[in-house]
């Protein structure tokens, strides 16, 4: 059994080069798992009961499309099922960490999430929708908000500009972190150290459950993070006025 | 004292010295949300759903801190130093 950290198995592609190829197989993997899960969930819409599944989803749909249209209001409307997909996904991608299929010999496995490419996708797709968003409701008025103070024009450009990278490297550090944690963890267990008559390895064992237990917490939490980011930042660049 | 010995030592020391700060600035900032909404829902109590949401906002971004400073210690400790390596080897010289 090996588990590394970090480490990705690279494809070559003819246009765009190297990519790393258990990311995108473990993220297809999620997506379809998403799909077939939202479409099992759907099907129950046509029955007149209320399944339990069927609660659990309206729950986390009413949250979030109550918090988009607490911020953005009436405008907010056509935005809340891409943040409903885009909390689904990145939390559906963040617990895929739980299943040690790297460990297995499979091709994909690991949270792609704790592949800072993903995060940085996620990251800039929000940020392009954001731009266009501003741009066609106010034209480029969206952008005057930089030159208010003239004098502070660099530090305001530079604060729009890092939103995306602090966003990206959020939740890919948190879930890098876990990943790290668990991976030294059980390396600290499977090499045997004993201080004295003191069994280092065995007093350890006990760990692994309670940082799995942060890691759900943390990814849940990020997931949530990104997504009420997003909303943010996009009623900051749709405000009428500043 | 040899250098390798000097290397560990200060690493270890180093690695220690982060793990101590992030830990005692993110617990304070905690206990300061944490307060605070206790705060503010007892005065509103009608507002709790909307100070929850900003409560784990608070704290997921407040965590994200000593999660990288963590990695970032780690870092150090594994890859730049490369302590583990360097501690079997002092062992097997000694």
């Amino acid at each position: 059994m090996k588990e590394e950290i970090g480490s990705h198995t690279l494809w070559q592609l003819p246009i765009i080069g190297a990519v790393h190829g258990d990311t995108i197989l473990t993220t297809w993997l999620a997506m379809a798992i998403s799909l077939i899960l939202l479409a099992i969930v759907g099907a129950s819409y046509r029955s007149p009961r209320a399944g339990r599944a069927q609660t659990v989803f309206e729950g986390v749909i009413d949250y979030i499309a109550d918090l988009v249209s607490s911020s953005l209001g009436k405008r907010g409307e056509p935005f809340v099922p891409f943040f409903i997909a885009l909390f689904l996904l990145i939390f559906l991608l963040n617990q895929f960490g739980f299943l040690p299929l790297k460990a297995l010999g499979l091709p994909f496995g690991g949270s792609p999430t704790a592949d800072v490419n993903t995060t940085l996708a996620f990251a800039l797709m929000v940020w392009v929708i954001i731009q266009v968003t501003a741009i066609r409701q106010r034209g480029l008025g969206a952008y005057k908000h930089i030159f208010q103070p003239w004098f502070l024009s660099p530090i305001n450009l530079l604060e729009e500009l890092v939103r995306p990278v602090t966003l990206a490297a959020r939740l890919f550090f948190n879930i890098f972190v876990g990943e790290l944690l668990y991976i030294i963890i059980a390396s600290i267990i499977v090499a045997k150290v004993s201080i004295g008559a003191f069994n280092l390895s065995l007093a350890a064992a006990i760990l692994p459950f309670f940082i799995q237990f942060f890691n759900f917490f943390v990814g849940t939490v990020q997931a949530f993070v990104f997504t009420l980011l997003g909303i943010v930042y996009l009623s900051l660049a749709t405000a009428d006025d500043h | 004292m040899t250098s390798e010995s000097l290397v560990a030592a200060a690493t270890i020391l180093a690695f220690g010295l982060i793990v101590l700060g992030v830990a005692l600035g993110s617990a304070v900032g905690d206990g300061i949300v944490a307060s605070k909404a206790v705060e503010a829902i007892a005065r509103q109590p009608e507002a709790r759903p909307n100070i929850f949401t900003f409560l784990f906002l608070g704290v997921g971004v407040l965590e994200a801190f000593p999660i990288i400073a963590l990695g970032l210690a780690f870092y150090l400790l594994l890859v730049v130093a490369n302590v583990p390596a360097l501690l079997t080897h002092l062992s097997a010289a000694h």
